[in-house]
Order: structure tokens, then sequence, then C-alpha cells
């Protein structure tokens, strides 16, 4: 064996700096080589952009804890991302009272966490503990509440558990796929001493974590990369029995640039990548998928459209000046102003449908596709402007109100994310051809999010991103007193009567137990929504995901992590292991 | 000497202290903040309040400031917000890399970018106005296209790794092949880095040669028959080396400050990724100890180059 195999260099290894190590390297390799004749492990790369902040899914919020605890920990019940189905995951059953008030989760018995040791209800009864406690500030504390309330939680054994909700709630169990269940024995002092919020920093040496889930972390190279290797506790078999997880190995190499990860992705030093495929990279990678060195995967309509909204508080800057901007018809002029086609072209080159409302087409289970469209005139647009009082007095091609100011207002974009400063720089040039001046400010994320918190701000044109398809489950988007209801949020009472509706129709959807009724209530306020347009969306990009034709039984879905939601499934085809 | 090197020393010490406290204090009064930045758009205003106060964020910035000073002065920098370690703690792993990086680049950049100088700057004919040509290319091309030309050939033929700075495997492997490892991550970015230094390198020792050259020792060292080459490179050589040398400090500290274009795209773990990072998460104390890590790196050049300038003009040492 020689140096470069066993660190898998290729041939220009032999020149230079590292001729001179050569020598050494070639023993000390032997020191790790597996045996002789020993099959090369099934071993995929994965990139993610960003290095983890913390191992501690209760406390972290961004995509690598979430991606880390796919990994590594397990929940009580799964939400299928590709069915949108419920399975059973450590929880072998449930049954929901007749008037949905409670749960009863059935364990599996004789699982372990992957320190070996074994897991009951009493780790279920830590979990919800564990994100209540007020010392924990857990980012998962809100969405473990319905209707603000927390969950009672009672174990009459050691493989039973008895969830009671404060009223009917129309998902369910589904609530139940947002919380990781994390091994009391390693973390119930930290909880107790009010320190959870430090547990499991980047710091903690991988054998103190301990999960549930198809992998453990065997090694953190900070900056470089994390380190996964196959849980030989994992409790679940795949079919026939199959061992799972199904690879031995799975890294998760920093890749900070998103153009160097792509290039990564061509030349086979890594397999897949967490973020989606941008627009300007799709034809590159199309020409590598007929050419057959990759695969390409067409997930269809993405969740997350581009939004663009106006401060609707009463409170906004320059309220009183310019009274126009909080009209229902100056927001129906505009959706009325941008040609949604053109828009799905320009900013998406082409990769985009156009849409009229936060659901898209690619959440089938509650797009309601006859919801009322103000789709592209500009007569219309600027009949609906001129209701308002805004001409073009001087005859300069912008218009003026009443007073004869200029009609325009600024629009605040995330700087450095293209797909956004291009549609915002797009909806601008539309609105100019109607009269309005709109100036586009982008910021740093930072000071863009302290701006809508603040709500110092006229307009906005952002991405949220979707984290569970239920409405039920992103109820703060929806009702009037909820945090992101941005264009006004945390109303004390709604500020209108049609906010009020939909507060009443939200209400009902969520304690409705009979999917049809949820949905046809739903339909409701998606018409209300599309008819008010406090949240306007003009197209909803087609997603793709590329990955190296090494990588087996991937099933990527919408929502993230894309391939890794699944893990325990993926492989490597025979002979393109690493 | 002595007196001066103390002189030098306090200086130091006051450009550290001047440019972290300006860090910290611009990455405070900026909009935003850590716990917006983590929450996003969308959340509730409760969580926020409840970070900031965890982080101190919510206290006012001269209380946040003096704080921090009074530890600093203690070489302590505070906590990262992002990673929850100690600032210094992650500032000493970083530097080691970038400084592994620097080092590289910097013996690259002289090794191309000395001789073409001299080449070009004594001689006539095609080679100079091609090595002239070159280094204008280079120098105008910024560090992110450089960086991603290099990349790309790397992906295309295969033969480099085309990001980090070990191998996943490395970590079982023993320290020389861990080092050989390294080695082999390192020619990409280092190349990268190296090629607009070696380019203004060579600008520099190109026009101080050509003026070096027309010099009367050179000139009647030429008219006693001595060969050109040898007047070139034996007596013109060390005159020449002083621009670069009074340079050679700064370059050093930029390159140890300033790489965060390259690490980022080829995923190097260094100083510039670092600060890059505390950036965008608006980590105020991690940003402030990068930026007094930089600026001592630069203070640190700026001492080296002036002792480099000492050897090569003997004059300067015995300057007041």
């Amino acid at each position: 064996m020689t140096a470069s195999r066993c660190l898998r260099l290729p041939p220009l290894a032999h020149l230079g700096l590292v001729a001179a190590f050569a020598g050494s390297a070639l023993t000390a390799c032997g020191r790790s080589a597996p045996p002789p004749g020993a099959a090369p492990p099934h071993a995929l790369i994965s990139s993610i952009r960003g290095e983890p902040r913390t191992f501690n899914r209760y406390v972290g919020r961004d995509a690598v804890v979430d991606t880390f605890s796919h990994l590594t920990q397990a929940t009580l019940v799964r939400i299928n991302r590709r069915t949108q189905e419920l399975e059973p995951r450590l929880a072998e059953s449930w049954t929901m009272s007749p008037d949905g008030l409670a749960c009863t989760v059935r364990l599996r018995s004789g699982v372990t966490f992957s320190d070996g040791a074994p897991f009951t209800s009493a780790d279920v009864l830590f979990a919800f503990r564990a994100v209540y406690d007020g010392r924990t500030d857990s980012s998962l504390g809100a969405s473990m509440r319905v209707g603000g309330k927390p969950l009672q939680i009672t174990a009459p054994d050691a493989t039973t558990v008895v969830i009671r909700f404060p009223s009917p709630f129309g998902p369910g169990a589904r609530l139940l796929d947002n919380l990781p269940i994390l091994p009391r024995h390693k973390l119930e002092a930290a909880l107790d001493a009010g320190t959870l919020h430090e547990a499991w920093g980047t710091s903690t040496p991988p054998s103190e974590i301990a999960g549930l889930g198809p992998f453990v972390l065997k090694q953190y190279q900070r900056g470089q990369r994390l380190i996964f290797e196959r849980n030989p506790r994992f409790w679940r078999t795949g079919e026939g029995g199959r061992r799972l997880p199904l690879l031995d190995r799975l890294t998760l190499e920093i890749v900070p640039d998103q153009n160097s990860e792509l290039l990564g992705l061509q030349s086979g030093q890594i397999d897949f990548t967490q973020s989606e495929v941008r627009p300007e990279d799709y034809a590159t990678l199309k020409r590598a998928a007929d050419a057959g060195r990759l695969t390409l995967l067409d997930l269809g309509v993405g969740l997350d459209p581009d939004s663009f909204w106006l401060n609707l508080r009463p409170d906004r800057p320059g309220a009183a000046k310019k009274p126009w901007l909080g009209r229902v018809e100056l927001r129906r002029a505009i959706s009325r102003a941008v040609d949604r086609r053109a828009f799905a072209e320009t900013v998406f080159l082409g990769a985009a449908v156009p849409v009229y409302g936060p659901v898209t087409p690619g959440n089938p289970r509650w797009y309601a596709p006859d919801i009322p469209r103000f789709d592209y005139d500009v007569a219309e647009a600027r009949r609906l402007l001129a209701g308002l009082g805004l001409s073009d007095r001087d005859r300069d091609g912008v218009l003026e109100d009443r007073s004869g100011a200029r009609a325009g207002f600024t629009l605040l974009t995330q700087k450095g994310n293209s797909a956004l400063e291009r549609g915002a720089a797009f909806v601008a040039e539309e609105l100019k051809k109607v009269g309005l001046a709109v100036e586009v400010a982008p910021l740093e994320v930072g000071a863009l999010i302290d701006r809508i918190e603040r709500g110092d701000y006229e307009a906005v044109y952002y991405r949220f991103l979707t984290t569970d398809l239920d409405p039920a489950l992103n109820l703060d988007l929806w009702v009037s007193s909820g945090d992101a209801h941005v264009w006004n949020p945390n109303q004390a009472a709604p500020a209108t009567d049609w906010e009020r509706e939909v507060d009443r129709l939200m209400e009902r959807q969520v304690r409705a137990l009979d999917q049809a009724e949820r949905k046809a209530t739903f339909d409701q306020v998606q018409k209300i929504v599309a008819e008010q347009l406090p949240i306007i969306q003009f197209a909803a990009p087609r997603i793709y995901v590329a990955t190296s034709t090494r990588v087996l039984n991937a099933t990527p879905a919408l929502l993230r992590p894309a391939i890794l939601w699944n893990a325990e499934a993926l492989a490597v085809s025979d002979g393109a292991r690493r | 000497m002595l007196r001066y090197l103390a002189r030098r020393l306090m200086a130091a010490v006051v450009l550290v202290a001047l440019v972290s406290s300006g860090a910290l204090l611009l990455t405070r009064l900026a909009p935003g903040d850590f716990a917006s930045e983590l929450f996003g758009a969308g959340a509730t205003r409760e969580s926020i309040a409840q970070d900031r106060a965890r982080y101190g964020l919510d206290k006012p910035i001269a209380t946040q400031y003096l704080a921090w000073v009074v530890h600093a002065v203690r070489l302590d920098f505070g906590t990262s917000l992002l990673y929850r370690r100690p600032v210094g703690e992650l500032i000493r792993q970083r530097a080691a890399n970038t400084a592994v990086l620097a080092l590289a680049a910097l013996f690259v950049a002289t090794l191309l970018g000395l001789p073409a100088g001299i080449v070009s700057g004594s001689r006539s004919g095609v080679v100079p106005h091609v090595i002239r040509g070159t280094s204008v290319v280079l120098l105008s091309l910024p560090s992110l296209i450089t960086s991603l030309v290099l990349v790309l050939i790397a992906a295309r033929t295969r033969w480099l790794p085309i990001g980090g700075m070990q191998s996943a495997a490395a970590w079982q492997a023993g320290l020389t092949a861990r080092a050989a490892d390294v080695a082999w991550h390192l020619p990409l970015p280092a190349v990268a880095l190296a090629l607009p230094l070696a380019a203004m390198i060579e600008r520099l020792q190109s026009q101080s040669m050509a003026e070096t050259v027309t010099m009367p020792f050179a000139l009647s060292a030429l008219a006693r028959g001595v060969s050109r080459r040898r007047v070139v490179w034996r007596d013109a050589l060390r005159p020449s080396l002083v621009p670069v040398a009074s340079i050679y400090g700064f370059v050093i500290g930029s390159l140890l400050s300033g790489s965060f274009v390259v690490e980022v795209v080829t995923s190097w773990p260094g100083l510039g990724r670092l600060m890059y990072e505390a950036l965008g998460a608006r980590d105020l104390y991690l940003v402030a100890g990068c930026a007094a890590a930089g600026s001592a790196f630069l203070a640190a050049g700026s001492l080296l180059s002036d002792l480099a300038l000492a050897w090569v003009d003997p004059r300067l040492r015995r300057a007041p």
C-alpha cells in the first residue's frame, strides 16, 4: 500500500513537498489500513455550507444542527418527506382518543442508545421537560405547544407514554416529528442544573454524544468536516431484515462556497450537497447528468416562493405621509403589474412556475388551485393606482400622490442572495413601468431581520423556509397574533375584519379532526389571503438536487434535509466504494 | 536597538487595541445583532430578547465595551457567541492553519516573483514583455476569480483536491502522513494566494533592478568588462532588493490577515474564514478577536520588514 492509496491521493501526490513525506507516510498509513482482503467501506461524502454551532438540537436552530439531529437522533414518529404520511419510529404504534385530546403511544421495546443505555418512556418525559424548561430556551419549545400551551405527558410504564393536548389538535401525532429524543442519562444533570443550553457544544467529545439515530459522530475536524459512522445499535432494519443504515460511514465536508461545492460534485469529490441546485448551475449539471457523470433529480415545484410584503403595522414609518401604502388596491396593483411568467424566466432562468399565494403546488395536500388571481394586467394596475389618487401630475413617468410627493417606496432584500437580489430588481423594474418609484436596498441578513423585527421598513422581498407542510404547524404566519405574521405581527386583537376571519378559520382548522374539513377550511383561508394579498408571491422555483452516480436509494424531498432525511437507506453502488 | 524594538512593540499594542476595539464597536453599532441573525424573520420576540440578555447584547454599548476591555488586557477576548468557545482558543487553531498557508504562499510568490522581476528588469526582448504582461493580468484578477479558476482546473484534472486542509482519512494516519496530506492540500490555495503576490513582487523587483543596473557602480563594473549577468546577480541584486524588502513585512501581515477569499473558496480552515463566519453571524467578540490577530500579524510583519530592510541597506541600521 502506498501513501497515496492510503489517503486517497491522486497521482500528483508524488510531486514536490509531498515527496518528502511519502516514505514515512507509507509506514504510518500501514497502521490504520484495513486488514488484507477486507472490503472497502460503504461511504458517502456530502457537503454542508457552515460549521456546526452546537450538537444540541434542543438549542440549535440552524440547518447544520438539524441535519446532525437527523443523522444521530430519532423521533417517536416521522413524517415521510416524500409521501407526507406519518410513519412509526421509536413509537411502535399510537392511538388518538375520539375527542382528539389524548394520544397513547406504545414505544418499541429493546431499543438502546448508541452507548448501550436502554431507551424508555423516561427519555420521552425528559425530552418534553427539556424543551419546555424556560432556562433551555429551546428552539423547539414553541413548535411543541398547541395554542401556546404545553402538552401534558405521563408515562404509565416503561414502554407507554400518554400525551394530552390542551385542546383538540388536527395534526395530532404529526407534532411529534419535531422532537428528537435525546438521552436522559447524558443530559438530565445539565437540565437540572439549568445548563442544558450549554450542553453538547462543539467541543464535546464525540464519545459523549449518544443517540438513537442511524449514525454516531466519530470525529469533528473543526473547519473541515464531520465524520459519522454507523450506529451498531440502530434499532431499525430494512427489507428482509437487512441491517440499517446501509452505509458504514458518512462524511459531511464543510464547504462554505457554493461554487466550490458545485465543482466538488462535478469532480466526484463530493457525492451530494445539502443545497439545492441554483438556477444558474442547472445547465452545467444537466450536461454532466446527460453524460452519465451525475444524477439530477427533479423534485418538482418548491415550497418556498420568494415573498413580497408591505409594512402594514399601524405605527410604520411614514404611515401618515403615505396612507396609500396600506391599501389593498396598491397590493393588487403590484400583483397586476408584475408579469409572473417573465419573472420566472428572468429570476429563475425558466425553472419556476407562477404562483399566487404562499402555498405552492409543491404542497399538493394543502394547495388550493382556485384562489383569486390578480394576474398580469398593466392597464388594470394603473387604474387601481389612479383610484388611490396616484397619477403622473408632472408627466415625468413617475406617479405622484395628492400632495404632489413621488409615489414610491424602498424595498429591502437580503444582500448576497442572488435570486432575491434579482427578484427584487425585477419587481422594481416592473413597478417602474406603472409609475411607482421603487428603490431596492439589499442589506446583510442580520440588518434585514433587525429592520423587519423593529418594523422599520416600507417593503421587503425575502424568502421564508417552510419547516412543515401542515398549516396548523405554521400557524404563526396565518394568525394575527403570530410572530411570522410579518406584515403586522403580534397583534393584540385582529387589526382588520379579514384577519379576524382568518383567525377564526385557522382556529377551526387546527381543532378539526376530520382531514376533509381541515382542507376545506384552509382553502377558505387561502382565498381570503389571496384576495387581500398581505404577502405577495410571484413564482416558485422548481427544485433540483444532484448526486454522484455512486449514490443509491436516495429519496430526496422538498423539506430539508433533502437527501439526508432518510440517511439510513442510502447506499453506494457496487464497485464504487470509497 | 532595544529602545527601537520597545517603541515598535508599543506601537503594535496600540494598533491591535485600536483595530480590535474598532471592530467590536462597529459590529455592535451596525443594525442587527447575533440574536436577530440567529432567529431570522418570524421569531418570537421573547426568544430574541432572552438570547440578547443571555449574551449580554441588551447592555449599553459602553458597559459591554468596558467589560470586554477589562478581559482583553488579560488576553481574554471573551467567548464566541457562535461557537460558545473561548475566542483565543478558536483563533490559535485557525491562525496556525493560516500561517501554514501564508508561509507557503510567500515561498511560492518569492520563488516566482523575484527571479521574474530580476529577469524582466535587467533584460530586453520578448521575455520581459511576456513576464510584465502576465504580471499585469495576475494583478488585475481578483483573488476570487484566481481561486475559482484554480479550483476549476483541479476539479477537471483531478490532480489536486479542490478544497480542505486534510483528507477525511488522514486523522487515522500517523503524524508524518498527516503532514504529507496537508502538503498535498496546500498547493491550490497557496498558488491562488501567491499568484497576485508574485506579480506584485515581480513588478517592484523589475523596476528596482532596472534602476539599479543604471547606477554608477553597476555602469562602472560593466565598463570594466564585467559580464552583465555577473553585475545583475552579484552586484545589483542586493541593493535592488530594498523595495521588495520594505513591503515584505506588510505582505506577510496582509497574507495572514487577509486571505479570507481564498480560504472560503478553497475551504481552508483559516483565520480569514473564521472572520468571514464571525462577521456573517455578527459574533462581535470573535470579530474583535480576529481583527486583533490580523492587526498583530500586520504589526509583526511591519517589524520584520524593517529588520529585513536594515539587512539589505546597512545605512538604515545607523539611522536614529
